[in-house]
């Protein structure tokens, strides 16, 4: 920060400026996609209030012994969601669950595509066996119907949230690897690399230096994606009983909920606010995805 | 051109298969929904054929008598096969089936039953002695028949039919549960044809060849099961004409069903929720019956899991070993707050081994014996067996660890996690930690003995026999690597002495007295910590059903009853006016709802051709 | 499957991107020999993964199978036997790929019954529910796609595209669990339309039963359709948008052609063909990804099937039903691959 004053910036200096610049320009884009600004808009809000929920609703929110309702009532001032069946308030749980469902969400999305962009940036840069090795098992993971195989891993490890985050992240990273693969490819073709290459730089300093600052936005629209079905992917497994039931998710709020008969006794408050939570994130984050997508990309027009 | 026109045609094809697609929608929705369960049950009336509907869950594992072992699968053989025996629905007390007397002889090693010769087969032959012992020996030779009911026989020496009317069946050593062999006696001449028992369904020509109060008439897996009254029936024709089993494997969309009419009963899976039981409550037509169930809802300690052979395997912690850390545990453990939070009063506390419903064997520890709900005592008890906290308020192990139990649990029971989740708190106090290990099969760490402790029921027969043999140490695996009928791993003398001599004892009295020092003695041991006897909570169709035999005959249950009566008894309601009007209802309705689909569709289109022309101006 | 959503969009994107290339009407048979040829690997693939994966979960299946019951040694024995846990793990998978191969995957433990038998119960359930759905949804997304991208930007446009992104964030069960509250329930004045579960009644005959079992399926159609079309119509809506910015047409138009014309025309055949890859995708996935709806809705079908497999677990059911699923997205993903060529009309034939 401080070299950018002198005379002469250092190459480091004038590479941060760069990327500063381009991170302005970024900005400036995605300001124009309104859509994506809702979406930043909403998920700030949850960002903020799953982080300050222990000010609001405190961590006994989800103690049983200590539940300050009646099973199952209804919405009234002092519980507006009503109460789940333990007597707990509904509000404070779902609020609660964010944390959960949000921490669920983004470890498994960085996890997918942290194994997605190592596959897909090792296998541009070597050819040859091991690229061929690695395309395959992609292929091979992209054929795997994604919920069976989530399915499956859920039921062969023990449930935990650990296990939710594995089977998501592992089941999902193949469409990255193959996005940035193509990238690197294409990025290995510009002639800096071959100076580069030229100069004794090895394959650790072209594939952090090089490719991987240039694969870095496609990897990022890629998360905003991914977490957006990962969160639906959390829910999707806590409702079929895959998750721990201990924690409070808001897939597993659903799961309870269904599980204590709350949809024929017509307990909609149970029913409807956690998966409108889910709707709205995963919403919000498709959004932003699309949004940071189309600024990256304007030939795509997906939200001209 | 020729490609142009292949081009152009696309769109259109696909607008066109939208629109007929969408009209598809509209034409099944409005076409059928005239035809809505009501107004059939109404149409079915119309022709005098009085259908029951059951809700139910589970997939029928078999339909053969010789592999099945689920509820549904072997309740549905109750309907299609009579028994030697019965249970009176007033009291459970042993009644004829097929048989109309048993006598044992003076050694207790001969048991002779007398055939009724007023039942006959479906199709039209007479079922005698000679089919009962030809099932019986079929069990005892072929492997593959014995996969179910294998243990009924495996006491019996030799049985014969030395007439139509006679049965014999002669012991390896006394045996009290003779009146009680829950085995459906099949037709030899139609049976005998099958060549492999272990893959034998039972389930491709119908109907069924049987000789219960229903016959078997269709089937198709996760759709239906349906019966047909046996007109013929010795104790008389079922009053339903048809019975048909529906599945709904979410018991929410079954409740759902119920209210609407498209159900006579749903009995839930083990029972409704309190919240589901609660809005049937305030619902027309329908009736809940509350009834005290059949079963226990126990925890489970691991006793250190043993084969036979004294070989030690699993790994349950080691203060458990100690009973002052197993009753310290359980009296933490507020069984109230269990049966009003949990089960919302739809259960009665847990005392001794059986449930009060068998008022005979019952048994409950006097007052100063209750190992009651009483934190403070608790904690007294841990510190005295030594297990005292350290700095942070963790009880710690003799290896010096903080302890923290592995409970097993059912992902598929809602109340394990619920009752895990207090067990979280209550023991928390206590300073001991709680690991919930929630798993679809349990079977695999439970027979492994990988378990600390573990949420445990049975259902109680109303011979108890089953339920008490599972503790013994004649139930143990052979070695860690064989499957034993053992339940926990318990193994106990003075037990075992009791379950002997409840075994050889004919006297019902005698042997009910017997019975309750058995559970006595496992109440004071530790390792079966009953909690609640949660109850039977079931819902039926007053507008369908009349009339209906429970089981106990006062405050007893309906699904799952030992013996055919409910269904066999269920007296149908003369189908009143507000089924018609529920139908009529549908009528307008999916009228209105196909009307307002296809002027949306209709205004859908003008709005098209008018953009498209305004755009080609 | 609303889980899969998301990814398979970008990944379609990233298919139609590099997209299978043939330059020559010649080279078709050599291409259609190297995709058909990529597929027998995958189908090889499957079939290593369902028999190992699966040996992870833990435990003795004959302890499984016998759980709970009292089972003789001499039973025991005969079940291990049954079930070759007595060979060496090599001559294990060799015995399941040469059985499978033939279509064998062996006994259900739980049915007793061979799992190709089961299979096939319930295959025509599942294709009867995927089948109409998948129909509904592809025409739908389609119709509203290129109606979105002919007037981009606009209101219709804007609210069509919103909705397709709001539903497909909908978790698919919880939608499902919605409508049967309203639509089959019944809310306040509002009676119950539709049955809430379930394929058919079992008392109907001949075309009685025809419809009884339409109006069973209308509730979960409705459901699949909603949750799924978003996707079709964003694809065809974003590939006709790419098409619409083309010289070719700016040229047709100054050939004094209609606007309208040009679209249908040239347009939308083109921007159409890269949908047809993620049709195809889509058809295989929603077969494996019906699930969700099948439980909400006791359809009784494969994913109900699987569900209750894996919760046993059923090992050779499990194994058979995995193969299936995953043989029916290859079948899917190798004939998109096989028919784009055919459609493309850039490849001069």
């Amino acid at each position: 920060m401080t070299t950018t004053t002198g005379t002469v910036p250092s190459p480091r200096a004038l590479a941060r400026q760069r990327r500063r610049a381009s991170v302005a320009r970024f900005w400036r884009q995605y300001r124009a996609e309104r859509a994506g600004l809702y979406g930043l808009a909403v998920l700030t809000l949850c960002a903020l209030l799953a982080l300050f929920a222990p000010l609001f609703v405190g961590s006994d929110v989800s103690s049983v012994t200590d539940a300050p309702g009646r099973p199952m009532q209804s919405p009234s001032a002092e519980f507006p969601l009503g109460t789940d069946q333990f007597g707990r308030d509904l509000l404070g749980l779902v609020v609660w669950g964010s944390r959960v469902s949000l921490l669920v969400g983004l470890l498994a999305a960085v996890l997918s595509v942290a194994i997605g962009t190592l596959i897909g940036v090792t296998a541009g840069h070597f050819k040859g066996w091991y690229a061929t090795v690695m395309m395959r098992i992609t292929d091979w993971f992209l054929v795997m119907p994604t919920l069976v195989l989530a399915i499956a891993l859920a039921t062969v490890m023990s449930r935990s949230l650990t296990t939710t985050v594995v089977a998501i992240g592992v089941t999902t990273w193949p469409t990255t690897a193959r996005l940035v693969r193509a990238q690197t490819l294409a990025v290995e073709t510009r002639p800096y690399i071959e100076r580069a290459q030229a100069l004794g730089g090895g394959h650790w300093h072209i594939m952090s230096r090089h490719v991987l600052p240039n694969v870095m936005p496609l990897v990022l629209a890629q998360t905003t994606l991914i977490i957006s079905s990962a969160i639906l992917a959390e829910a999707t497994l806590a409702f079929l009983g895959l998750g721990d039931p201990t924690v409070v998710s808001w897939g597993g709020l659903l799961q309870d909920a269904r599980e204590a008969g709350a949809v024929s006794a017509g307990d909609w408050w149970y029913l409807v606010p956690p998966g409108i939570a889910i709707a709205v994130v995963a919403l919000a984050f498709t959004l932003c995805g699309r949004a940071v997508e189309s600024v990256l990309n304007p030939r795509l027009g997906v939200s001209r | 051109m020729g490609t142009n026109d292949q081009k152009r045609s696309l769109p259109h094809g696909l607008r066109l298969v939208a629109l007929a697609g969408a009209a598809a929608l509209t034409l099944t929705a409005g076409l059928a929904t005239p035809l809505d369960p009501a107004s059939r049950q109404a149409r079915a009336a119309d022709v005098g054929k009085k259908v029951l509907t059951v809700a139910v869950a589970q997939s029928v594992d078999s339909l053969s008598p010789f592999l099945a072992v689920r509820l549904l699968s072997t309740s549905i053989h109750r309907l299609m096969y009579e028994y030697l025996t019965n249970y009176d629905p007033k009291d459970n007390h042993a009644i004829p089936g097929l048989a109309t007397k048993w006598e044992p002889s003076t050694d207790k090693l001969t048991w002779t039953y007398t055939i009724r010769d007023n039942s006959t087969w479906s199709d039209g032959e007479q079922a005698t002695a000679e089919d009962a012992a030809w099932t019986f020996n079929k069990m005892m030779t072929d492997t593959g028949a014995a996969t179910a009911n294998g243990s009924y026989v495996g006491n019996f020496r030799k049985v014969t039919a030395p007439s139509p009317t006679k049965l014999v069946i002669e012991l390896k050593k006394p045996q009290a549960t003779m009146a009680a062999l829950d085995v459906p006696i099949v037709p030899k001449h139609v049976w005998e044809k099958v060549s492999d028992f272990s893959e034998f369904n039972n389930d491709k020509t119908f109907p069924v060849v049987g000789n219960g109060p229903f016959v078997l008439s269709g089937y198709k897996a996760d759709s239906y099961v349906r019966l047909k009254a046996n007109k013929s029936f010795w104790r008389g024709s079922p009053k339903f004409d048809e019975l048909v089993f529906r599945y709904y494997k979410d018991q929410d969309a079954a409740v759902s069903a119920l209210r609407k009419g498209e159900v006579s009963f749903v009995a839930g899976s083990p029972s409704l929720t309190p919240a589901q039981a609660e809005s049937l409550k305030g619902a027309d037509d329908i009736q809940v019956n509350d009834a005290p169930g059949r079963r226990f809802y126990a925890l489970a300690t691991n006793p250190g899991a043993r084969a036979k052979n004294g070989e030690k395997f699993g790994d349950g912690h080691p203060s458990l070993l100690d009973q002052r850390v197993r009753n310290a545990l359980f009296r933490a453990v507020d069984r109230e707050a269990i049966i009003d939070k949990v089960f919302r009063g739809h259960a009665v506390e847990g005392e001794g081994y059986i449930p009060p419903r068998f008022q005979d064997y019952f048994w409950k520890p006097s007052a100063d014996r209750k190992l009651a709900y009483d934190p403070a005592a608790a904690a007294r008890l841990l510190d005295q067996a030594g297990y005292k906290k350290n700095g942070d308020g963790k009880r710690v192990g003799k290896d010096g660890k903080p302890i923290t139990y592995r409970v097993l649990c059912h992902a598929t029971d809602p109340n394990d996690k619920a009752v895990g989740k207090y067990l979280q708190e209550w023991w928390g106090d206590l300073g001991i930690g709680v690991q919930l290990n929630c798993l679809d099969n349990v079977t695999d760490p439970w027979l492994a003995g990988k378990y600390d402790l573990a949420f445990d029921g049975w259902s109680v027969n109303p011979d108890p026999d089953f339920v008490l043999s599972i503790h013994t140490c004649g139930a143990l695996p052979a070695t860690p690597k064989d499957t034993g009928a053992t339940d926990n791993f318990i193994c106990d003398k003075k037990y075992d002495e009791l379950y002997a001599r409840q075994l050889t004892e004919y006297d019902p009295a005698k042997r009910a007295d017997i019975v309750k020092q058995m559970e006595s003695r496992l109440y004071d041991l530790g390792y079966m910590n009953v909690m609640a006897y949660p109850n039977a909570v079931e819902a039926f169709r007053t507008d369908q059903i009349k009339s209906i035999t429970t089981m106990p005959a006062k405050a007893g249950n309906i699904y799952g009853q030992d013996g055919y009566w409910s269904w066999w008894s269920a007296v149908p309601a003369d189908s009143g006016g507000s089924s018609d009007n529920a139908s009529s209802t549908g009528v307008v309705v999916g009228i209105v709802a196909g009307v307002v689909i296809l002027g949306g569709l209709g205004a859908f289109a003008a709005m098209r051709r008018r953009a498209t022309a305004e755009e080609r101006e | 499957m609303t889980a899969d959503a998301t990814p398979a969009l970008v990944e379609d994107k990233q298919r139609t991107a590099a997209g299978p290339r043939v330059r020559k009407g010649s080279a078709y048979p050599r291409y259609l020999a190297g995709k058909l040829a990529g597929a027998a690997v995958s189908l090889l693939a499957v079939l290593v993964t369902s028999f190992f994966l699966f040996r992870l979960i833990p435990g003795d299946p004959v302890k499984t199978m016998t759980g709970g019951r009292q089972v003789s040694a001499e039973q025991l024995a005969a079940y291990r036997e049954e079930l070759g846990l007595g060979l060496p793990l090599w001559r294990q998978f060799t015995d399941y790929c040469g059985k499978a191969l033939t279509g064998d995957f062996g006994t259900s433990y739980q049915f007793r019954a061979p799992v190709v038998d089961k299979i096939t119960e319930a295959l025509p359930n599942t294709l009867l529910l995927t089948g109409t759905a998948f129909v509904l949804y592809t025409a739908l997304g389609i119709f509203l796609g290129t109606r979105s991208a002919w007037r981009h930007g606009r209101l219709g446009d804007r609210f069509h595209t919103g909705l397709a992104l709001t539903l497909y964030s909908i978790p698919s069960f919880w939608l499902g669990l919605l409508l049967i509250t309203v639509l089959s329930v019944g809310i306040g004045p509002l009676p119950g339309m539709f049955p809430t579960g379930g394929m058919e009644s079992g008392d109907e005959e001949g075309f009685a039963h025809v419809l009884d079992v339409a109006h069973h399926l209308v509730l979960p159609v409705v459901t699949l359709v909603a949750v799924e079309y978003g996707q079709t119509l964003l694809v065809t809506r974003s590939a006709l948008l790419d098409e619409m910015g083309s010289d070719y047409l700016t040229t047709a138009r100054a050939k004094g052609l209609r606007d309208d014309l040009v679209r249908r025309r040239h347009a939308v055949p083109n921007a159409l063909l890269p949908t047809v890859t993620l049709i195809f995708i889509n058809l295989g996935r929603t077969v494996a990804g019906v699930i969700l709806v099948e439980t909400v809705f006791s359809w009784p079908g494969l994913g109900g099937l699987f569900y209750q497999a894996l919760s046993v677990p059923d090992l050779p059911l499990v194994q058979g039903l995995f193969f299936e699923f995953a043989t029916a997205v290859i079948l899917m993903n190798t004939l998109a691959d096989l028919v784009y060529p055919l459609l493309d009309p850039r490849v001069a034939r």
